[in-house]
């Protein structure tokens, strides 16, 4: 870094400032130099800038980058027994392709999906340039398969018999192969037979849907809402008065009862 | 204009408008002491005959609905009918726009060049036809090769006459086009190929048709599937109650001429638990089933017992296997028709297209897939076609790890063994007393 060096005469003028030290920043001291204009002239040639040899930064700055290394390169080896899952290769970018029974992550590294052994090949048929991992069933079997031939699949499952019957709920929709005239009947099984479910709260309860399909069952009624029928309004009002009153009635004698304030008749 | 004109104008305004022509003579009546309604009743009679609404023309919405009604759905869009009513209907290539019809002579032209180019081919075909192979030099075969050339280029030549008449174009394209006419045939070719033949292809390629059913497969024709009125798109899921019936094929070839073909629907993903394998079955076997380019439904269903080697097996696939992939292929019977006897001992099990095509010559030359998973009618479509594993289900194996068990961790399981008996909880070291 070259640093401008002042030449004699300012800097005793610089020192004068620093002694009476009126102004509280050195650069309104030097601002007021300028304006003052006495002194010695500040030309930017009395400014001189020095380069020393060597400097903290020269270490750091002008390095090779070089952090810890990623432990990249080839898991296992080849004609290694992998299952699937098992990382084989991990990479920058795609130095292998993954190939038959393999995959690729999203780092490109190359991942088995079957249980097998891994094989390194090229296959100048699938691309003229690249190489690729694969994983086969058999030890002696070769990368790449020959053209065409039929893709070697293992099913890796077992049969087992079902618990309960499978149970096909008719559908009235489709057509039955044997007789389209007879039409399909759904019964349902009523409401209050239906075993408790477990839901979540580990509580036993009947479905929110069913509870609030109760009333539909109940075959209950109920009158349409009519915004400004201020007639059905008030009957509503002289039903629930009544009720409220019979309520409060039964409810107990304890009960202090609010007395109806009457409209007393100006005559 | 004075005041008086101006006041009286409605008035000369209502007697100068023609109103007066409008009146029918039913209106005026002249003296006569006949009353009214007998002339009346003489009108409102002639009036009674239903009118007949034009399925070309119609454009109220009255008339289409009494159109719709009677069981005729008008023709086009509404904006169409009015164009047709309103319009001179001038036949297209009539159409009274210079550059058009000068266009149109070139054409002509054009063709007319074709056809006498067409004319001179014949001729030279016939020519060589006749032609003795021992004056040429080569023989036989240069006389075969230089016959087959010329005939190509002759079917060049006829669709390069057709290839600019807007007519044909838009009889193609109302799907009136003879497909017996060569032009037809090749722009039918030319649509197919431009989007659902590379539809079919990449089908092909994701699911694995190609290394797993058969070694090389190039459509020719093209082949669409339907159940009952249930159109089915290349590789979709087709739940199992809906495939229990037979398919309905609508296959269009593109060549010319007669051929008798072989239908086969295999099933390429069949498991095999001891094995730990997958194999084939096939589902449906018909073959000498005869097409042509006009006719291009076939539906299964109504193929006669003959032709049906083997009868349709519903496509099922038990619970918790892959989906099923079901290749439908059209095949062409090179070696012409086949005898069905040799075939009555065929096997549905462990069927490979690719050895049966080479033991009966047979060309594929089109094909579409449907897939099948396990759904609720499943046990159901067994159940009715006889099929037994209805229940039963398939369960992934566990996959034995590599990695040896995590040690156990913690100052318990350091000190569990025997080395640390005295250490063992309820357990008090007996102490020796020395």
């Amino acid at each position: 870094m070259l640093l401008p060096r002042l030449q004699p005469p300012l800097r005793t003028a610089v020192k004068a400032i620093g002694r009476s030290s009126q102004q509280a920043c050195l650069n309104e001291a030097f601002g007021a130099l300028a304006i003052r204009g006495g002194g010695p002239s500040i030309s930017p040639a009395s400014l001189t800038f020095v380069r020393h040899a060597s400097h903290a930064q020269q270490g750091a700055v002008n390095k090779a980058k070089d952090g810890p290394g990623k432990r990249l390169g080839a898991k296992k080896s080849g004609e290694q027994y992998v299952i699937p899952g098992n990382i084989i290769f991990r990479q920058r970018g795609t130095h292998w392709f993954p190939g038959d029974n393999c995959g690729m992550g999203r780092d490109h590294t190359i991942y088995a999906t079957e249980a097998g052994y891994v094989k390194y090949y090229k296959d100048p048929e699938r691309h003229p340039k690249r190489q690729y991992i694969g994983v086969t069933f058999e030890r002696s079997q070769v990368l790449p398969l020959p053209r065409n031939s039929m893709r070697r699949r293992k099913l890796n499952m077992f049969a087992q018999k079902m618990e309960t019957a499978p149970i096909e709920a008719p559908r009235p929709d489709l057509f039955l192969a044997t007789d389209g005239s007879q039409a399909v009947v759904i019964k349902e099984t009523p409401v209050e037979q239906k075993p408790l479910k477990l839901k979540s709260g580990y509580m036993y309860r009947k479905s929110n849907w069913e509870i609030g399909r109760a009333a539909e069952r109940a075959k209950i009624q109920v009158k349409e809402f009519k915004p400004r029928d201020r007639w059905a309004a008030w009957k509503k009002t002289i039903k629930r008065r009544a009720a409220n009153r019979e309520k409060r009635v039964v409810g107990g004698k304890k009960t202090k009862k609010k007395g109806r304030k009457s409209m007393s008749r100006t005559t | 204009m004075s005041t008086c004109q101006k006041a009286a104008r409605p008035l000369t305004r209502c007697l100068q408008t023609p109103q007066g022509s409008q009146l029918s003579a039913r209106s005026i009546r002249t003296f006569t002491s006949s009353p009214r309604s007998n002339e009346e009743e003489a009108a409102v009679e002639s009036t009674k005959q239903p009118r007949v609404w034009d399925p070309l023309t119609v454009t109220s919405k009255k008339g289409e609905k009494a159109l719709m009604k009677s069981g005729v759905m008008p023709i086009g869009s509404r904006r169409r009918r009015m164009a047709i009513q309103t319009s001179d209907n001038i036949p297209f290539e009539q159409l009274p726009y210079q550059c058009f019809q000068e266009g149109l002579t070139v054409l002509k032209e054009d063709r007319a060049e074709k056809i006498k180019l067409i004319q001179t081919e014949r001729l030279r075909i016939s020519n060589l036809q006749a032609l003795d192979p021992s004056k040429l030099k080569g023989g036989e075969q240069v006389k075969h090769t230089r016959l087959e050339s010329m005939r190509r280029h002759l079917e060049y030549l006829k669709i390069q006459a057709d290839r600019n008449d807007p007519n044909i174009k838009k009889r193609f394209e109302d799907g009136d086009g003879d497909m017996n006419k060569p032009i037809y045939r090749f722009l039918a070719d030319e649509q197919w190929r431009k989007y659902q033949r590379r539809q079919i292809v990449q089908r092909i390629n994701q699911l694995g048709i190609v290394p797993d059913v058969l070694a090389h497969f190039e459509p020719s024709a093209e082949v669409r599937l339907a159940f009952r009125s249930r159109q089915v798109e290349h590789g979709g899921f087709i739940d199992s109650r809906v495939s229990e019936v037979p398919l309905r094929l609508k296959v269009q070839v593109f060549d010319k001429g007669e051929r008798l073909v072989s239908i086969v629907v295999v099933d390429s993903d069949v498991p095999l638990v001891d094995s730990d394998k997958f194999t084939s079955r096939c589902h449906f076997l018909a073959m000498n089933v005869p097409l042509s380019p006009t006719t291009t439904s076939i539906p299964l269903s109504q193929l006669s017992l003959e032709q049906i080697t083997l009868p349709w097996l519903p496509p099922f696939a038990q619970k918790g296997s892959p989906y099923h992939r079901y290749s439908v292929f059209v095949c062409e019977q090179t070696a012409g028709k086949i005898d069905t006897s040799t075939l009555q001992s065929l096997s549905r099990d462990d069927f490979f297209l690719r050895s049966f095509k080479d033991k009966h010559s047979l060309k594929p030359v089109g094909m579409s897939i449907f897939r099948s998973e396990w759904d609720e009618g499943t046990a159901g479509v067994m159940a009715r076609a006889g099929i037994e594993g209805a229940d039963v289900e398939f369960r992934r194996k566990k996959v034995v790890a590599l990695k040896p068990k995590q040690k156990a961790r913690g100052w318990e399981a350091r000190h569990s063994s025997a080395k640390y008996r005295q250490l063992w909880r309820g357990k008090k070291p007996f102490a020796l007393k020395r």
